[in-house]
């Protein structure tokens, strides 16, 4: 923590503390121990002291073991010499604070009980409302709960002018933050700001005028205190679990506008304490590492139009949206509705124009959250029927988004879009397909709300991964053109990093078990390294599927305990093989032909055998009719090696698996390959180029015999000698 | 859900007209719009309608399978499910969908799943499904649908057509597919059913719905290449094809 600040904080701690003590001496002197001291009508007594101490305060006698804590809370004011550490010390002090402050307050009150209004609303010569009663506790606290107020702000000070003031609060409101109010800047007070301007201050309007000086701080913290205990259940005392609930629970922040005094600060660090960070508006040092609070402590010098956003944003406060505001109905059951032809009012897409989707991230200060613009003619513009171009540009920004999430933004726009009712959505990226029927374009249905749909829906349901989300929505065939371009440029390179996916790196797998209507014993599992042995689908797919049909043949299998990285096997894949086998099956090895291999179906789009001659492995798919140098044509191997057993010595695969780096990898993959046919070399050479490149020899293909050159061991090993073909090399297989 | 309405039966036998015929009774008598698929490996179905030639659905999951053809952060069910929607031919009251010839050997289980779910997604956006099937219907419970709520089996009128009807009715019974009703429809009929076919469509055990009787201008229509679709409403095909579709009282 900044040392100009802990020292501030402490040396602010001990004037606090000084003042409270010399109080408490004058009451005690005057009332004696025994007079009765404390808020009105609440059961907490003094609640953040009551909460986080467990100490019930009821006389002014029982303050004298609190200001002994006090004292040894309060670290020695910071030396220049010394220069380590600073946060734990600067936190105490403002616990200390507090503990000071309520006690300050409640001698305040009990010298004179009409400081404060004591009531919900201000009267007309007192605008301060004092602590916050039970009743009000309850009616307003479970709001923080319930979500219908996310949190508050705790406004020190005053605004430069009144504008600056209504504003503030403005936007805070629409925040549906409450707003606690205290301290003063220069004289003046922000609470007194909003009245000056005919703004409704109290409870009701959430503009709540705690108190006029600092001290006002432990009403705002003390309320937040006692809703820990009142709604999270949470005992005095548990001062570990008041401060968490509220740093998870409650989303508050200090606003501190004007001069941050040394009391400031000790009252800064006092919330801090709570997860609650500190937003100024002048110079003052920042403390930006996160530890206590979510994301940064204290954060300086916010202009005005910013403030009340990189507040929100500190404190990783979230947009909430209930409704989708369309002018048509809005809901899964639309999902599959298909536009007709006879009844479109405009279509974008599916041949007939451009459109692409985009979901892309974004940093923090280039998003204007809500943002909804449409760039060119909407579809009031133009003609019925028009088939319009589409480029619809998501742009998020959050502290947790990251850009693997872009694809899974994307993806959803698919399912928001389609639930509204008179509007088709197909495909995704450059296949996008939009249909808007004449209905929904007669309800007032318009490009626009495209952009409404995703901001409300993707907030609703993603919302923790991001904080902000605007929507472009472009119509200009040039734009769309240019979106595409661009767009391509991120598949591919999206397309790259789903290629590039480990198996190590995931969980679950998914299995598959649609064949088993055939091979009954047959579980195929697919992994990000190991597609399905039909070829027809990869791990994504998979997980898809999963999501359309949760009850499916696709369903996710945590992998559990490794047994074997080289033979690719574990735990939780074996019981789930053995339990969907109906016993039959104990468990296989993923990368390995000789070692229990995985199961085949039959369906496999090509099946692998053991030369043991040629110290290799052969491949075949199903097209090729020819013999191979295991002796058998494709069928017969299919035959053979099928319905659901695990044969060593013979594998099912797919094609794509061939080029994957876990391609029988327990045998050394692609290097142990001797023979396959002409056509499946020329279908796969690209991608086995590339592989075999990474393995060193980039002419493994030539190596590799085919039909041409043999069709038994004996033919082919002359070949692979001449070419020196390294599976000759490797370890024997037997 | 849309009402299936399917035709089955041996190749020539006349399948291709009666759909054409039953679309077009339903799209007088307003009960559209109909989602017509062709399912005969040899797919003519878009002319009698006179509609343009749509994408098939065969080519699409026989694409699933290509490496190059579907990118790797696209899934099979976005792909399936626009190209799928893409195949359709577009017309007035009516949609037609093409399946195409066989996908050849492989196994096609997973995008026939997805297929599936699509094809029960988009039938749902019609009342009424009319399907013009191959002679055998395997393909029907593996990815079109798995009801039927009625079967018209299409026949010629000799003892040999309505003996192949028998055995077309008898197959369907060994699929996994639930048929409500199972008719007989008798095509180029010149004077009805004699004796000697009555007791042949008898041993069947199918119910007689209606003939077609044998109609010039059908034959006019198809040798000039007219879709059947404009057969005139008083020619005497169009009007027994109206006459069944009365009786089914779709």
């Amino acid at each position: 923590m900044s040392k100009i600040i802990c020292s501030a904080a402490i040396r602010g701690a001990h004037n606090i503390f000084e003042r409270t003590e010399k109080k408490w001496q004058e009451a005690m002197d005057k009332y004696g121990a025994k007079q009765e001291v404390g808020f009105p009508n609440t059961g907490y007594y003094l609640p953040i002291i009551y909460g986080i101490l467990g100490i019930p305060i009821e006389t002014l006698g029982d303050m004298e073991k609190v200001l002994n804590k006090c004292r040894l809370l309060l670290p020695p004011p910071v030396h220049e010499e010394v220069h380590t550490p600073y946060l734990a010390p600067a936190l105490d002090a403002g616990m200390a604070t507090l503990f000071a402050e309520e006690m300050e307050e409640a001698i305040r009150i009990l010298e004179n009980p009409n400081f404060y209004t004591q009531q919900e609303d201000p009267t007309s010569d007192n605008i301060w409302l004092g602590p916050a009663n039970d009743v009000t506790l309850r009616r307003r606290g479970i709001e923080f709960v319930d979500g219908s107020a996310p949190g508050f702000a705790a406004i020190l000070g005053a605004a430069p002018d009144d504008d600056v003031a209504v504003q503030i609060a403005r936007e805070l409101q629409e925040r549906s933050l409450y707003v606690f109010m205290g301290a003063q800047h220069e004289g003046r007070h922000f609470a007194q700001q909003l009245v000056d301007n005919n703004v409704q201050i109290g409870w009701p309007t959430r503009l709540v005028s705690f108190g006029p000086d600092i001290s006002a701080a432990v009403f705002a913290l003390g309320f937040a205190t006692r809703a820990a205990m009142a709604f999270g259940g949470v005992q005095p005392g548990d001062s570990r679990k008041i401060l968490e609930y509220n740093k998870e629970r409650v989303f508050a922040f200090v606003m501190a506008l004007g001069k941050v005094t040394d009391e400031w600060y000790a009252n800064a660090a006092g919330a801090i304490n709570y997860g609650f960070p500190v937003i100024a508006d002048t110079p003052i040092p920042e403390v930006l590492p996160t530890g206590i609070c979510t994301y940064e402590h204290v954060i300086s010098n916010i202009p005005y139009d910013e403030i009340v956003d990189r507040a929100a944003e500190v404190r990783g406060l979230k947009v909430t949206v209930s409704e989708v505001p369309v002018p048509v109905s809005y809901g899964p059951a639309f999902e599959g509705e298909r536009i007709r032809k006879e009844d479109l009012h405009a279509e974008c897409g599916g041949g007939a124009s451009l459109a692409v989707e985009l979901a892309t991230m974004k940093e923090l200060d280039e998003v204007e959250d809500g943002h909804i613009e449409v760039i060119g003619p909407d579809i009031d513009e133009v003609e019925p029927g028009t088939k319009l171009p589409l480029g619809v540009v998501v742009e998020i920004a959050g502290r947790e988004m990251q850009d693997d999430f872009e694809p899974i933004l994307e993806r959803q726009i698919h399912h928001f879009v389609n639930y509204a009712e008179g509007v088709m959505h197909i495909g995704q990226r450059d296949i996008a397909w939009y249909r808007i029927s004449q209905n929904a374009y007669e309800k007032g249905f318009r490009i626009k709300n495209i952009g409404d749909i995703l901001y409300a829906k993707l907030h609703q349901d993603f919302g923790t991964i991001f904080d902000k989300l605007q929507v472009k929505l472009y119509t200009r065939e040039e734009n769309v053109r240019e979106i595409i371009e661009n767009a391509r440029d991120i598949y591919a390179t999206r397309d790259a990093r789903i290629e590039g996916m480990t198996d190590e790196d995931t969980d679950p797998f998914y299995s598959c078990t649609l064949c088993q209507s055939f091979a009954p014993s047959h579980v195929c599992m697919v992994s990000p390294e190991r597609t399905g042995l039909c070829g027809a689908y990869n791990w994504l797919d998979c997980k898809a599927a999963y999501q359309i049909n949760p009850q499916g043949p696709n369903q996710p299998v945590n992998k559990g305990k490794l047994i074997s990285e080289k033979y690719g096997e574990w735990e939780g894949i074996n019981e789930f093989v053995k339990q969907a086998s109906r016993g039959k099956i104990e468990g296989y090895t993923f990368y390995s032909i000789l070692d229990r291999p995985m199961t085949t179906c039959g369906c496999c789009e090509c099946v692998a055998a053991v030369l043991p001659m040629c110290n290799g492995v052969m491949t075949v798919n199903r097209e090729h009719e020819g013999m191979t140098p295991c002796g058998m044509k494709f069928t017969t191997l299919a035959g053979t090696v099928g319905g659901g057993q695990s044969t060593p010595g013979f594998v099912g695969h797919s094609k794509y698996y061939i080029c994957q780096r876990k391609f029988i990898a327990a045998e050394g993959s692609i290097l142990r390959l001797v023979w396959m046919p002409k056509s499946l070399k020329e279908e796969i050479k690209d991608r086995f180029n590339a592989r075999a490149e990474e393995l060193g020899i980039p002419d493994l293909l030539d190596r590799i015999a085919d039909e041409d050159v043999g069709v038994t061991e004996e033919e082919i090993l002359p070949f692979l000698e001449e070419k020196d073909h390294p599976a000759l090399k490797m370890d024997p297989l037997f | 859900m849309a009402k299936h309405i399917s035709i089955a039966g041996k190749g020539g036998t006349g399948k291709t007209t009666l759909a054409a015929l039953l679309i077009r009774y339903l799209l007088e008598k307003n009960k559209k719009p109909v989602l017509a698929v062709d399912a005969d490996p040899n797919a003519n179905l878009y002319e009698a309608l006179g509609l343009e030639r749509g994408g098939s659905v065969s080519e699409i999951i026989k694409n699933t399978k290509d490496i190059n053809a579907v990118p790797q952060g696209m899934t099979k069910d976005v792909y399936i499910d626009y190209h799928l929607q893409r195949a359709l031919s577009e017309g007035k009251g009516l949609d037609l969908l093409t399946l195409g010839g066989p996908e050849g050997a492989g196994c096609y289980c997973f995008p026939n799943q997805l297929l599936s779910h699509f094809m029960g997604q988009l039938s749902d956006n019609y009342p009424y499904m009319l399907i013009d099937n191959e002679a055998g219907m395997e393909h029907l419970s593996r990815r079109i649908a798995q009801s039927v709520d009625l079967l018209l089996i299409v026949s010629d009128s000799t003892v040999r057509g309505v003996r192949s009807a028998g055995r077309i009715a008898a197959l369907t019974q060994s699929l996994d597919l639930k048929i409500k009703n199972s008719y007989l429809v008798l095509n180029r009929s010149k004077n009805g059913a004699d004796a000697k076919l009555q007791e042949e469509i008898e041993k069947t055990k199918l119910h007689l719905i209606g003939s077609i009787p044998e109609d010039p201008r059908v034959f006019d229509y198809d040798a000039s290449g007219r879709p059947l679709f404009e057969l005139p409403l008083v020619s005497p095909a169009t009007k027994a094809a109206f006459n069944i579709g009365d009786q089914l009282k779709i």
